[in-house]
């Protein structure tokens, strides 16, 4: 787990799941479950970059992507086969993060670039848009850098600043043709977007990937470091639009249609697991009297208001309540990336 | 002077020896789309350990390679040593590790990304499973090597089938760490098993379907897969992980995935079952 171990005593553990349990639940910033933290939100800020973003979160946390394109050779160049058939590979990407206070090499820190590599290439289309010819390929490098401590856990940071990056990328027009070694077109401004700006674009989008918790029966979304210290399940969900073309060009109906396409969900272990169990008021006074402790057994059976880490898994209705909430036309993920179009790519 | 004291290469050029290409064709699943591999599973194989077990999956039809076998040993719980911090839970730590002759390319004695993924998800899996407060100040190390993967030789390189095939040695791993934990006699909530399912393109029309236990190189294309950590008894998921292109225009599809992949952990559950009632009544 990313986070470091929250200092909150059961008490207060309980007070926070008490009050997230409730419907609708009351969350301690006064969010709406459904509603995402405040951001900011800037792109094309390095210069040494193909695609740069950076997003500061209300509370502090920021973070800047840098995305660098180089060209290699492709190593089994395939001598049978069409020109048309394009293959690529996902190693093609390289996603570094990095965390102040983590190694590298943490586990935590792996699985968030696992993560966020496995939803970006979930659907393979993203590496073909790096294959120039059967001999030669883009190599790109995405790093991920948290700039600010890991206030929470800084997923959806991590993952909508490189959406933004990655929206923002650009590579040199291609001048060349065919299998010849590439030569581009030195003019930064005719440079070609990785992913098509508005208009005539068609295909997947850049994931992102969203963070949901369960606490009783609420979803909530964007949890704080506080609400994910008593989350009974927490679900990172990925998700990228697609657009499809459209027959007719100017008839936008539909316009809050998105359509979104559901990449990879993976299970987060929540730091609740962790924290110290409260201890009923009888308890205390027995023990201190020298008369025999409880039994184990009764140690399990939840006490009311008193605070307890929770349990086992999940049952399959939840994670399903989860993933519809994610899915749902109109919901969260169309809200969030409705907000990012709204960013300026420079 | 000849230096004697490092194995040096030859003095003269040298070809690279150049194998024919693998006569072998292309398997093909035999199974029913709703059939598991067979597994054996032993508990108690590492005497060393406080708690260890073993697992092999069958073959494949025809294969040149055997299935994967897995070793997993379970130490502690122990006291945590003096200069760690206090904690009111039992202390988890997980590694999986393939061995380095495990797979077709070689893996370094150095755990690579994968080997930290599937440690950080074995780990979630078996956090929730482990009734963790009643051992506090105390850690246990569950230690999973992969003895042999199970990797085709014509697709050793194809990156594509190794990503699918984490799923599979995820489930085994999870599988095979339950085992290796209730056979440490640690406490724990039900015991956990793996199960695997994935969508597949069938080559002939457009069409796809749902397979469990997939082995990535008997199928054409795999559109997606899904690992899930299941309790039996108590019917909860500690662990999901899903990923590849699940079609938007069908939002049953997935559920289907999840679904299928609890059926799969359920005839693993049998085998751990299985195995610990022979553990149990063996002595």
């Amino acid at each position: 787990m990313a986070t470091t171990h929250t200092l909150l005593s059961p008490a207060e553990l309980n007070y926070l799941h008490t009050s997230l349990s409730l419907r609708p639940p009351i969350r301690s910033d006064g969010r709406l479950p459904t509603q995402f933290r405040p951001l900011t939100a800037e792109t094309g800020i390095l210069q040494g970059t193909n695609g740069s973003a950076c997003v500061t979160f209300s509370d502090g946390a920021e973070a800047i992507v840098g995305v660098k394109a180089e060209i290699e050779k492709t190593p089994d160049a395939q001598q049978s086969g069409d020109a048309d058939e394009k293959k690529a590979r996902g190693d093609w990407v390289e996603i570094s993060v990095e965390i102040p206070s983590q190694r590298d090499d943490d586990a935590a820190t792996v699985f968030l670039g696992e993560m966020l590599r496995e939803a970006l290439l979930g659907d393979g289309e993203f590496a073909k848009k790096l294959w120039i010819n059967r001999r030669f390929h883009w190599r790109l490098h995405i790093d991920i850098l948290l700039l600010s401590p890991p206030l929470s856990y800084p997923l959806p940071l991590l993952s909508l600043t490189t959406h933004l990056a990655l929206l923002a990328t650009r590579l040199p027009k291609l001048k060349s043709e065919g299998d010849e070694d590439p030569m581009f077109d030195d003019d930064w401004e005719s440079s070609v977007f990785v992913y098509p700006r508005e208009g005539a674009s068609e295909g997947t989008r850049p994931p992102i990937t969203l963070l949901v918790v369960t606490v009783g029966d609420n979803v909530i979304f964007d949890p704080t470091k506080e609400e994910l210290a008593v989350a009974e399940t927490a679900l990172a969900v990925s998700v990228a639009e697609v657009r499809r073309e459209r027959p007719r060009g100017g008839m936008e109906v539909d316009s809050k249609g998105r359509e979104l396409k559901l990449l990879s969900i993976r299970t987060i272990d929540p730091p609740s697991r962790l924290t110290p169990p409260g201890v009923p008021n009888g308890t205390a006074t027995t023990a201190t009297e020298g008369k025999p402790a409880p039994s184990n057994l009764s140690s399990e059976t939840p006490v009311a208001g008193v605070w307890k880490a929770p349990l086992g898994g999940t049952k399959f209705t939840v994670v399903d309540g989860i993933i519809q909430a994610v899915l749902e036309k109109g919901g969260v993920a169309d809200e969030v990336l409705d907000g990012l179009d709204g960013v300026e790519l420079a | 002077m000849a230096d004697r004291r490092r194995i040096n290469g030859p003095g003269g050029t040298t070809l690279p020896p150049l194998y024919d290409d693998d006569p072998l064709p292309l398997p093909t699943r035999l199974r029913l789309p709703n059939a598991v591999r067979s597994v054996y599973l032993k508990t108690g194989v590492t005497p060393s350990a406080s708690g260890s077990a073993y697992l092999e999956v069958e073959s494949r039809n025809g294969a040149p390679t055997t299935g994967m076998k897995l070793s997993c040993t379970v130490h502690g719980p122990r006291s945590l040593p003096r200069s760690a911090p206090f904690s009111p839970h039992m202390v988890l730590t997980t590694h999986v590790k393939y061995a380095p002759f495990a797979t077709k390319s070689r893996r370094g004695y150095l755990r690579d990304a994968s080997e930290r993924d599937l440690s950080t998800h074995l780990e979630t899996a078996l956090r929730g499973v482990l009734i963790a407060d009643r051992w506090p100040k105390s850690g246990v190390d569950v230690v999973v090597t992969i003895i042999e993967g199970e990797e085709a030789r014509q697709f050793a390189v194809d990156q594509g089938s190794e990503e699918w095939d984490m799923m599979n040695v995820l489930s085994a791993c999870i599988t095979v760490a339950a085992a290796a934990v209730a056979d440490a006699g640690i406490d724990c909530v039900d015991t956990v098993s793996g199960g695997v399912a994935a969508l597949v393109s069938l080559s002939d029309d457009g069409k796809s379907e749902i397979v469990l236990d997939p082995v990535a190189t008997e199928h054409e294309e795999i559109l997606a897969a899904c690992c899930v950590a299941y309790l039996p008894n108590r019917d909860e998921i500690t662990n999901l992980w899903l990923k590849g292109e699940v079609s938007s225009t069908d939002p049953g599809l997935y559920r289907n995935l999840i679904a299928r992949a609890v059926y799969a952990s359920k005839g693993t559950s049998q085998a751990i079952v299985g195995s610990l009632n022979e553990a149990v009544t063996g002595v």
